[in-house]
């Protein structure tokens, strides 16, 4: 296991949102996080890396266990969590009037590296992995505004790979996105996790069995069902599971 | 976005709910002309009726195109509705099962051909068990047409395995009874040899329905069986 979640509750001030969740996330797999809207998708995945704690009042109970070293620890840098499982929003977020080339190196340069040379190699290697570098090779000077929605996201892919992370977190990151540029995305997690481990939130249930070898489904922050995807896209073993996948409820 | 998803999956329910109904409707009629087919050939077997031959051969040619159109519309569904866990499960389980009854047609059909080839000749002997093979035939697709109907498959592999079980020894009963034919009348072999067939094409169809009947456990449960 990459990560082990163990009797994992999250609160917004007096609102728990999750319910000691534990669950296991496999190295080099793509896990999926599905369930209904406000069941705590979100919420677990900023809790995997430490960024639920950045909301005012939230708070964090149990252990999240990152290559067996729980990252609640208080001798555990939350920053260098940060580093080593990055995060992909919802929504593209480049920095609009950065150039694409500071939008990848940004995260670099704040860490202190100047070296230019190794700088130029870091994103043309992220840009490539992002599979975007063919289309912006030509003009990395230009603003990361101008590209369009599935090219900034991948931008974004980029950025969160420059800081050589060991584990991406995808929050429904094709949720903007055309169909043809979430293919992409998709493929592009495909390729990936050859070398990272991935986790996805998704409200398109098709796209977590395209994408994921293990899907987690969570409702009202309780984890009711967790196994390989495959399995679970024909036999589900809950009935909550079994209405949610079919569109009973959503 | 609560709302948004709710009338989204609602949207698609309705859609597939109407084509899974229509899938079941259409299983339910080729289960239909199935037991027809099966109480037909019989009958005409027995009462060297040249009509109830051309009826089978009839039935065998509406059960083709039924079973086309029944993979046709689960094809449609698959690829449009993008069916899982037990929407899943029904699809891909309904085309076996529609599969199976036409096979069932298929066979009906040849115990026909051997009432047709036969119609000018006496029986060999009267015939008892065969047409209890055909009435216990009849009955296990009539089981498995509740359970589609109603979903409950509680008892399916029970009621099932016990008639599967009379058919199997109805047909070893059959085999014997007519190995001593073939030796007490040896210039009526090719007779015996016929009506043999005929309890082969029985039991082979039990075999069908007992096959069908354990994909529709799997529809209701998720559970792989063998009913045997
Ligand atoms: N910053 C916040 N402050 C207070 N409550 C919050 C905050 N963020 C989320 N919540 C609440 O926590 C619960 C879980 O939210 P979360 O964003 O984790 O759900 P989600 O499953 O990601 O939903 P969606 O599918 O709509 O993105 C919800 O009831 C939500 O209202
Ligand atoms: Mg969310």
């Amino acid at each position: 296991m990459k990560i082990e979640v163990k009797e994992l509750s999250a609160w917004y001030g007096s609102h728990q949102v999750l319910r000691s969740v534990s669950m296991g996330v496999r190295e080099n797999m793509i896990t999926a996080i599905i369930g209904p809207s406000g069941c705590g998708k979100t919420t677990l995945l900023r809790c995997l890396n430490r960024m639920h704690e950045l909301v005012d009042g939230a708070r964090v109970e149990g252990e999240v266990l990152l290559d067996g070293e729980n990252i609640y620890d208080p001798s555990v840098d939350p920053v260098e969590v940060r580093r080593r499982i990055g995060m992909v929003f919802q929504k593209p977020n480049p920095f609009p009037h950065m150039s694409i080339f500071d939008n990848v190196a940004i995260g670099l340069k704040l860490a202190g590296v100047r070296d230019k040379r190794k700088l130029r190699e870091v994103v043309e290697d992220c840009l490539k992995k992002a599979a975007l570098w063919d289309e912006v090779k030509d003009k990395l000077d230009q603003p990361g505004g101008r590209l369009s929605g599935g090219q900034q996201q991948r931008l974004c892919i980029a950025r969160a790979l420059a800081t050589s992370p060991e584990v991406l977190l995808f929050d429904e990151p094709t949720s903007a996105l055309d169909p043809i540029s979430a293919m992409r995305i998709e493929n592009l997690m495909l390729s990936l996790k050859r070398e990272y481990t991935i986790v996805i939130v998704t409200h398109n249930i098709q796209q977590a069995a395209r994408v994921s070898d293990y899907t987690a489904f969570l409702y009202r922050g309780v984890l009711v069902e967790y196994g390989e995807t495959a399995v679970m896209f024909k036999t589900p073993r809950h009935k909550l599971t079994e209405e949610y996948l079919t569109g009973r409820f959503g | 976005m609560g709302d948004k998803t709710k009338s989204r999956g609602f949207v698609r329910r309705v859609a597939l709910d109407r084509g899974l109904n229509k899938v079941k409707e259409m299983v339910l009629e080729l289960s239909g002309i199935a037991k027809e087919a099966v109480r037909l050939s019989i009958e005409a077997l027995k009462e060297k009726s040249r009509e109830k031959i051309e009826k089978v051969y009839e039935l065998e040619k509406r059960s083709d195109v039924l079973n086309m159109d029944i993979e046709d519309e689960c094809l449609t569904l698959a690829a449009l509705q993008q069916p899982v866990a037990r929407d899943l499960r029904f699809i891909a389980s309904m085309m076996r099962i529609s599969n199976n009854y036409e096979r069932i047609c298929d066979l009906a059909q040849k115990i026909a051909y051997i009432a047709e080839k036969t119609i000018d000749k006496p029986l060999l002997k009267p015939l008892i068990d065969v047409p209890r093979m055909g009435k216990l035939v009849i009955e296990m697709l009539e089981i498995n047409e509740e359970s589609i109907r109603t979903g409950d498959t509680s008892m399916l592999e029970m009621e099932l395995k016990a008639r599967d079980d009379e058919i199997d020894l109805l047909y070893s009963q059959t085999y014997n009874e007519l190995v001593g034919y073939m030796v007490r009348i040896p210039h009526r072999i090719d007779d015996a040899i016929d009506l043999l067939f005929v309890a082969k094409h029985l039991e082979r169809m039990g075999d069908l329905v007992a096959k069908s009947a354990a994909r529709l456990v799997y529809i209701e449960e998720g559970r792989r069986v063998w009913i045997k």
